[in-house]
């Protein structure tokens, strides 16, 4: 049995981070990587690679009703750094659900058909439709195909949308921090995910 | 890169490929370990739910059929230590009567050895990996040494949920793990952070990154990441295998040649492997003169239930792995099932506290991950599936990017098994009830973990793959390696029982390299 050599020999224990820098993805700004975690690249307005304009309002719409905070997390931004990923580096829920590559394919399906079940019910899409509308529409989707839904059976397309806005939400060591429980990792990452 | 001929051609760098590996280097054979995805380092695991992903499955997709599919990428590994990275280092033994199941209890096939066959290798890689336990407090345990280390520290949930066992009469002791509770050869102890599964970066959890692997490579073992092995390379005859087909990371087609071919991929790439590499001579399939590749495919099914407590269950403390096991309910004529009393719980993905209730959204989902995050409490059961010949990976009619088939794994449950399902749940129901619960969520939808079989090992050659040492009865040097040459699973976790049949693997090839290399 070998003994444990190099870096790992004598680890950083329990190193404290702060700020949420623990989920931190290398986006382009302005031509330029920065290194940035999806909070900040929200903030900062970084420009989709993958989704468009009217992609990324029915996602953060929806994803904000399913996890009040997403949209600001950098719901879409996160989404979208994933989407222009290889399949092998892939953060997204969409991976372990075993859901059939290209990814971007999925999500662009998916978001059509929030949006053309917003229009058949409410008459708009999700993004432009009240609250409470919202809501409904959302509520259903937990159990059912809403009425104009086509493809992947809308329950599953809520679990990984609301997926992947908790994984902005809550998987940060911020989101840890207001919930009053310590993140503890192992190790700081030295170099970006 | 150098495609000279090896000795020895390893398909996969998880446990079963490690360990192999290791062995034959340090018996100065030459080893080439081609592996699907990249090669890890320990100092590359990211305490992160979203960051674990990583290592989860990320190759060429598998197609689901079947009553009950089964989450493939999020149960097997992806690259260098395969799924033992994400593996949570709960260790139990197979019991004597997962052996002779088939004569016990009338149900699946007998293994053609015996517990005390394996029993000198559980206690051989125990000492060399270091598990901790409480043998004493084991009641159910079968005979072997003593663990080499304490057992791990119990948080609170784990009081309290032991409590509840108690109390409607099921005992719980101390899970083994291979994870050392104090520093063991050089290695680090555990600091109980419960990021267990996005991979350990100290090296307190035995994964092959810090178990195997460094000695392969110690031992002159090359290493090829994101080598994409298509199909085993026959001699004319069809009486040998001469090497492996496999891609690079730009696509390049190579031919590794050797002397003795090992398949330690996992239980649907093994046999997927072997179905695409039908020739002339294997019209069904390389090694698959039996038809059984593919075949009595096995995975655990489970009930997870989970409790809501006024105590702070200290659930960000731990370790992924159950802290205790019970298992009164362990070789019964109905059935094995094994209690698991998991303890660290971390917010996200699919385990994760915030989908509990995957029907929570909005205010209600903040307010319930508030009360959850110290409150919640966690069980788990899971339960030996019976082989049966329709549970299997056959061959999809969609290609891959290289032009070969994808894997189609079907998978079903029976009504004994069914009923099975429904006694763990009513029994964990009324344990998180005696434990204190307010609040129970108890799903009434099956779930499965650990995937085995369908490579089965046996003394048939007209019903079994390979030799109780993953030999292929058609094909004498090659070998099968990992949990696909299990015939039955019992109700434990595999990879105990991996490194212990793969130590005797290797110590059959090492004794008897002439008659494999010929």
């Amino acid at each position: 049995m070998p003994a444990v050599t190099g870096p790992d020999a004598d680890p950083q224990r329990r190193s404290v981070l702060k700020g949420g820098s623990l989920l931190a993805l290398l986006f382009s700004v302005h031509g330029l990587p920065v290194l940035l975690s999806p909070r900040a690249a929200h903030a900062q307005g970084v420009a989709l690679q993958v989704l468009t304009n009217t992609q990324r309002a029915t996602l953060e719409a929806i994803g904000e009703v399913m996890v009040p905070g997403a949209r600001a997390a950098g719901l879409a931004e996160y989404v979208d750094h994933q989407l222009a990923a290889p399949f092998g580096e892939c953060l997204l829920a969409a991976r372990v659900l075993d859901i059939a590559p290209p990814l971007a394919a999925f999500y662009r399906a998916a978001l059509a058909n929030i949006d053309a079940a917003a229009r058949q019910t409410f008459g708009g899409p999700f993004a432009t439709l009240q609250g409470p509308d919202q809501i409904a529409l959302v509520t259903t989707m937990t159990t059912k195909d809403p009425d104009g839904w086509h493809g992947a059976p809308a329950p599953f397309v809520f679990y990984l949308l609301r997926n992947d806005a908790i994984d902005v939400y809550y998987g940060t060591v911020e989101a840890y921090e207001r919930l009053g429980v310590p993140y503890m990792p192992h190790l700081v990452p030295n170099k970006p995910w | 890169m150098s495609e000279e001929k090896v000795d020895v051609a390893i398909v996969g760098a998880g446990v079963a490929g490690a360990i192999l590996g290791a062995r034959l280097a340090a018996a100065h054979k030459k080893v080439v370990i081609l592996e699907h995805g990249p090669n890890w380092k320990s100092t590359d695991l990211v305490s992160s739910q979203i960051w674990s992903r990583r290592i989860k499955w990320g190759g060429a997709r598998v197609e689901q059929s079947g009553k009950n599919p089964v989450g493939y990428n999020f149960n097997m590994g992806w690259g260098s230590g395969g799924s033992a990275i994400h593996h949570y280092a709960q260790w139990p033994r197979l019991h004597p009567e997962d052996f002779r199941s088939k004569t016990l209890f009338g149900r699946g096939v007998d293994w053609p050895i015996s517990y005390e066959d394996l029993q000198p290798y559980y206690d051989r890689v125990q000492e060399q990996v270091g598990v901790s336990g409480d043998a004493a407090r084991e009641p159910w345990r079968p005979p072997g040494a003593p663990y080499p280390l304490p057992a791990m520290k119990i948080y609170r949930q784990g009081e309290v949920l032991a409590a509840g066992f108690a109390k409607i009469g099921i005992r719980t002791a101390p899970m083994p793990m291979a994870i050392l509770s104090q520093s063991y050869k050089g290695r680090p102890g555990c600091i109980y952070d419960g990021w267990c599964d996005a991979g350990c970066p100290i090296g307190a959890l035995a994964n092959p990154l810090i178990t195997d692997l460094p000695a392969a490579l110690a031992s002159g073992a090359e290493l090829r990441s994101s080598a994409v092995a298509t199909r085993v390379l026959m001699s004319k005859d069809g009486r040998h295998a001469v090497g492996i087909e496999y891609f690079d990371a730009s696509a390049n087609k190579h031919a590794q040649y050797a002397d003795v071919v090992i398949l330690a991929n996992n239980c649907v790439q093994g046999p997927r492997l072997l179905l695409n590499s039908a020739t002339s001579t294997h019209p069904n399939g390389v090694a698959n003169s039996s038809g059984t590749v593919g075949h009595y495919l096995l995975t655990h099914f489970a009930s997870g239930l989970k409790g809501m407590f006024d105590v702070d269950m200290q659930n960000h403390m731990g370790t992924t792995a159950a802290c205790l096991i019970g298992q009164d309910a362990y070789a019964k004529a109905e059935g094995s099932y094994t209690w698991f009393i998991p303890q660290a719980q971390k917010l996200t993905d699919l385990l994760g506290i915030a989908n509990v209730d995957g029907t929570l959204f909005g205010a209600a989902l903040h307010d319930f991950v508030r009360r959850a995050i110290k409150g919640l409490g966690s069980i788990i059961a899971i339960a030996e599936q019976t082989p049966r010949a329709e549970n299997r990976v056959s061959l999809a009619s969609t290609k891959d990017a290289y032009g070969y088939a994808l894997a189609r794994w079907n998978n079903s449950i029976d009504e004994r098994e069914q009923k099975l399902f429904i006694t763990m749940r009513a029994e964990g129901q009324r344990a998180l009830k005696a434990a204190g619960a307010t609040q129970i969520w108890a799903p009434e939808s099956v779930g499965f973990q650990h995937i085995a079989g369908g490579l089965r090992m046996g003394t048939d050659p007209a019903n079994s793959v390979c030799d109780s040492y993953g030999r292929c009865h058609d094909v004498p040097n090659l070998v099968l390696a990992g949990a696909g040459t299990f015939p039955t699973e019992g109700a434990v976790n595999p990879t105990f029982t991996v490194h212990a049949l793969t130590q005797r693997t290797a110590d059959h090839l090492l004794a008897h390299w002439g008659s494999y290399a010929a």
